[in-house]
C-alpha cells in the first residue's frame, strides 16, 4: 500500500492577483500590443506589473505626447490607442490629448493613477481630481473603487471608446487598487443593439437625389471613423454627384478622383465653396457643419434642402435642420441611395470650375515654395505614405497641397487644433503600421511644443521622416493680424529659433537645412532614402501666406485669394 | 422660456455631474433640478432655460442621450428621444 502526500482540495477559485497585474491582464485580453506613457508615483504598481507582459510601454518624454501618440495609434488602427501616467501632474498633461482625441472622435484609453482611495478629497502629494477635470473632454470614465471591478472595467472601457461613435475614455486607478489583490468574478458586456434603417427616410433621400439638378456630397470625418470609405466611394461614382470634404475626410475619396472637388470651406478649394453655394441638395454624410467649414452658417448651401446622414444621431440638427435626418451605419444608408440624378451638365461645370482654380506652383523668386515642396513630397512618398500635421500654416497647406488615397494617411488635429501634434502621432502612427513611410510636417512653431520626443524616435529608432517648414513666426497668427488686424504684429516673432539642425543633432538625429527652391527635390530624395529618423527643416519666405481664405464671418464664397 | 428634460439613468459614479455639466455647456441655464433613485436605476428632472434663441431642446436632449449612463431623455414638447 502506497500513500500519497496530502493534496490541497482543487477549487475553481483562481489564486487572488494584485489590481496591477489585473490591469496588465485586461489589456492583453484586449489585444494591446502598445502603451505610452512615463511613469510616476501613483501608477508604480502597474509599472511594476508590465516587467514580463506582453505590453510594448513606450517611455515618451512628456505624458502630452503619450496621449497624441495613442491618439494617432487609435486613428489608424481604429482600434483604442492607450496612454497610462501617474497622479496630478502626470494626468493633468495628458488632458489635451484627450481633447484631441475626444473633438475628433477617435478611440482612446487613458488610465491615470490616482492617490490612494483614503487619501483622496485630502489634497494629498500629487492629488488632482482627473475624473472631475475630464469629464467634459471624454466619451465615459471610471473610477476604480473595488479591485473585483477591473477587469469589468477596462472590458467596458473598451468597448464604449470603439463603439457607435468612437472617443477617450478615462480610467483612474488608486495606487491602492491596484495594490490589493482580488479574485476578479466573470462577468457579462451588454449586447450592442443594431439600429434598424429607416427605410420611410431613405426612401425620400432617393426622391430627393433623383429630382435633384445640382446636388453637392459633402463628407466628413464620420466617414472615416465608420469604415465607410468603399459605400462613399460607390455611391459617389454610382450616383455621379460631385463631392467635396472637410479636413477630417480627405483622403476618404481619392483626391484625384474627376468629380471630387477638394475640401471645402475657410481654406477650401474655389471649386468646392462655389458648388456648395451653387447646390439644389447637399448630401452631408458623416459631417457637422462646423464653422471652419460652413463660413457663415446661414449664407452655407442657402437655396439647398438638406440629406443629413451620421452615426451619431445628435449630430444631425445641432445646426442646420434637415429635409431629410437618417442616422444609423453609414455604409448601409448609403448602399440603399440607389437612384441616380441626370446631372451630367452640372457636374461637367464643377470639373471645369475645379481645372479652372487649381492650384498654381510657378510662386516667384528663389526660395522654397512650401505649396510646391509638399506637392511633390506627396508624389514622391506614394500612396502608403502617412503624413501628420501640426497645426497652422503647413497644415493648411498639406490638406490643400497633398493627396490622400485614404484617411488614415493624413492625421490631423481638425477639432482641437494642437499644435504639438505632429512628432507625438508620427510615432504613433510608425507603430500601429511599421511598414508605412510616416512624414511629420510641422512648423516651427510647434514643433517646439514636443520637441522633447525627438529623444523618443532615438530611443526606439522610430524612422519618423520631418519635414520643419520654418518662417521664423506663428505664421497663422501673422497672417490674421496682417489681414484682420491692421498689420498690429503682435507676439509673432520666433526669429531667436535655435537652429533646428543642430536640435536633433544634439538628439543624435540625422537632420539638413535648405532654403532655396533649386535644393528640394535632391532634399526629398534624401528624406525618404534614409533609414532612420530625418529632420528637414526648410526656411521659407515668413510673408507667404494661405490662400484660398474666407474672411471670418463671411460666405465660404467671398473668398480671398493670392495675388501673383 | 424654461423646458423640462426628464432622464433615466444607471446612478453610476459622476453620473448626475456628467449630466448637469453637458448641459450647461451646450448652453443652457439650469433652473431646476429634482432626483429619485431607486436601485438600479434613477431620473432627474432639470429645468433648462436656453442662454439664446439657437438652442433648440431636442438637440441637447440627443446629447444628453449619448451618455453612457443614460438610459432615456424625454422633454416637455415632443416626448422621447434617447
Amino acid at each position: 500500500m502506497s500513500t500519497a502526500a496530502a493534496q490541497p482540495a482543487p477549487t475553481n477559485q483562481p489564486a487572488p492577483v494584485s489590481g496591477a497585474r489585473l490591469v496588465v491582464e485586461a489589456l492583453e485580453r484586449q489585444g494591446v500590443k502598445h502603451v505610452f506613457g512615463y511613469p510616476g508615483g501613483a501608477i508604480m504598481p502597474v509599472y511594476d506589473a508590465l516587467t514580463g507582459s506582453s505590453l510594448k510601454h513606450i517611455l515618451v518624454r512628456h505624458e502630452q505626447a503619450a496621449a497624441l501618440a495613442a491618439d494617432a495609434y487609435g486613428r489608424v488602427t481604429g482600434k483604442p490607442g492607450v496612454c497610462l501616467a501617474t497622479s496630478g501632474p502626470g494626468a493633468t498633461n495628458l488632458v489635451t490629448g484627450i481633447a484631441n482625441a475626444f473633438l475628433d472622435s477617435v478611440p482612446m484609453v487613458a488610465i491615470t493613477g490616482q492617490v490612494a482611495s483614503p487619501l483622496m478629497g485630502t489634497d494629498a502629494f500629487q492629488e488632482v481630481d482627473i475624473f472631475g477635470i475630464t469629464l467634459p473632454i471624454v466619451k465615459h470614465s471610471f473610477l476604480i473603487r473595488n479591485t473585483a471591478d477591473i477587469p469589468r472595467i477596462f472590458a467596458e472601457a473598451f468597448r464604449i471608446a470603439t463603439s457607435g461613435r468612437p472617443g477617450p475614455v478615462l480610467i483612474d486607478l488608486p495606487k491602492d487598487m491596484s495594490v490589493i489583490a482580488t479574485s476578479p468574478e466573470p462577468f457579462e458586456l451588454p449586447v450592442e443593439e443594431e439600429d434598424e434603417l429607416d427605410e420611410g427616410a431613405i426612401a425620400v433621400a432617393n426622391a430627393f437625389i433623383a429630382s435633384a439638378e445640382t446636388p453637392v456630397l459633402y463628407f466628413g470625418g464620420g466617414v472615416p471613423i465608420a469604415r465607410a470609405e468603399r459605400a462613399l466611394r460607390e455611391f459617389a461614382k454610382r450616383s455621379g454627384i460631385p463631392a467635396v470634404a472637410t479636413l477630417k475626410a480627405l483622403g476618404a475619396i481619392p483626391t484625384d478622383e474627376p468629380n471630387f472637388l477638394g475640401m471645402l470651406g475657410m481654406h477650401g478649394t474655389r471649386a468646392a465653396n462655389m458648388a456648395i453655394d451653387n447646390c439644389d441638395l447637399l448630401i452631408c454624410v458623416g459631417a457637422r457643419f462646423d464653422d471652419r467649414a460652413t463660413g457663415k452658417l446661414d449664407s452655407f448651401a442657402p437655396r439647398a434642402k438638406v440629406i443629413h446622414i451620421d452615426g451619431d444621431p445628435a449630430e444631425i440638427g445641432k445646426l442646420r435642420v434637415p429635409e431629410v435626418a437618417i442616422a444609423g451605419d453609414l455604409s448601409a444608408i448609403l448602399d440603399s441611395l440607389t437612384t441616380k440624378p441626370s446631372i451630367a451638365e452640372w457636374a461637367r461645370q464643377c470639373r471645369a470650375q475645379k481645372e479652372m482654380w487649381a492650384a498654381r506652383y510657378d510662386a516667384p523668386g528663389a526660395g522654397v515654395y512650401a505649396p510646391a515642396l509638399l506637392k511633390e513630397l506627396s508624389e514622391a512618398a506614394g500612396d502608403k505614405a502617412i503624413f501628420t500635421c501640426d497645426v497652422g500654416q503647413h497644415q493648411m497647406w498639406v490638406a490643400q497641397h497633398c493627396r490622400f488615397v485614404r484617411p488614415q494617411a493624413h492625421l490631423t488635429s481638425g477639432g482641437l487644433g494642437t499644435m504639438g501634434y505632429g512628432v507625438p502621432a508620427g510615432m504613433g502612427a510608425l507603430l500601429a503600421e511599421p511598414d508605412a513611410t510616416v512624414i511629420t510636417i510641422s512648423g516651427d512653431g510647434s514643433f517646439m511644443m514636443n520637441v522633447q520626443e525627438l529623444a523618443t524616435l532615438r530611443r526606439y529608432r522610430l524612422p519618423l521622416k520631418i519635414v520643419l517648414i520654418d518662417n521664423s513666426q506663428l505664421g497663422m497668427v501673422r497672417q490674421w493680424q496682417e489681414l484682420f488686424f491692421e498689420e498690429n504684429f503682435s507676439e509673432i516673432d520666433l526669429s531667436d529659433n535655435p537652429d533646428f539642425s543642430e536640435v536633433a543633432h544634439a538628439f543624435g538625429i540625422e537632420a539638413f537645412t535648405i532654403d532655396h527652391r533649386s535644393q528640394v527635390s535632391d532634399a526629398i530624395e534624401r528624406l525618404l532614402g534614409t533609414s532612420g529618423p530625418i529632420l528637414m527643416h526648410v526656411r521659407i519666405d515668413p510673408r507667404e501666406n494661405v490662400w484660398p481664405l474666407v474672411p471670418p464671418n463671411s460666405s465660404n464664397v467671398q473668398m480671398m485669394e493670392k495675388g501673383w | 422660456m424654461t423646458e423640462r428634460l426628464t432622464i433615466d439613468f444607471t446612478p453610476a459614479e459622476g453620473a448626475v455631474v456628467r449630466m448637469i455639466g453637458l448641459v450647461e455647456r451646450r448652453g443652457y441655464f439650469v433652473r431646476g433640478l429634482s432626483m429619485n433613485e431607486e436601485a438600479d436605476s434613477a431620473s432627474l428632472i432639470m429645468e433648462v432655460e436656453p442662454r439664446d434663441a439657437s438652442r433648440r431642446v431636442q438637440v441637447v436632449a440627443a446629447q444628453l442621450g449619448r451618455l453612457v449612463d443614460v438610459k432615456q431623455v424625454s422633454h416637455s414638447g415632443t416626448g422621447t428621444v434617447a
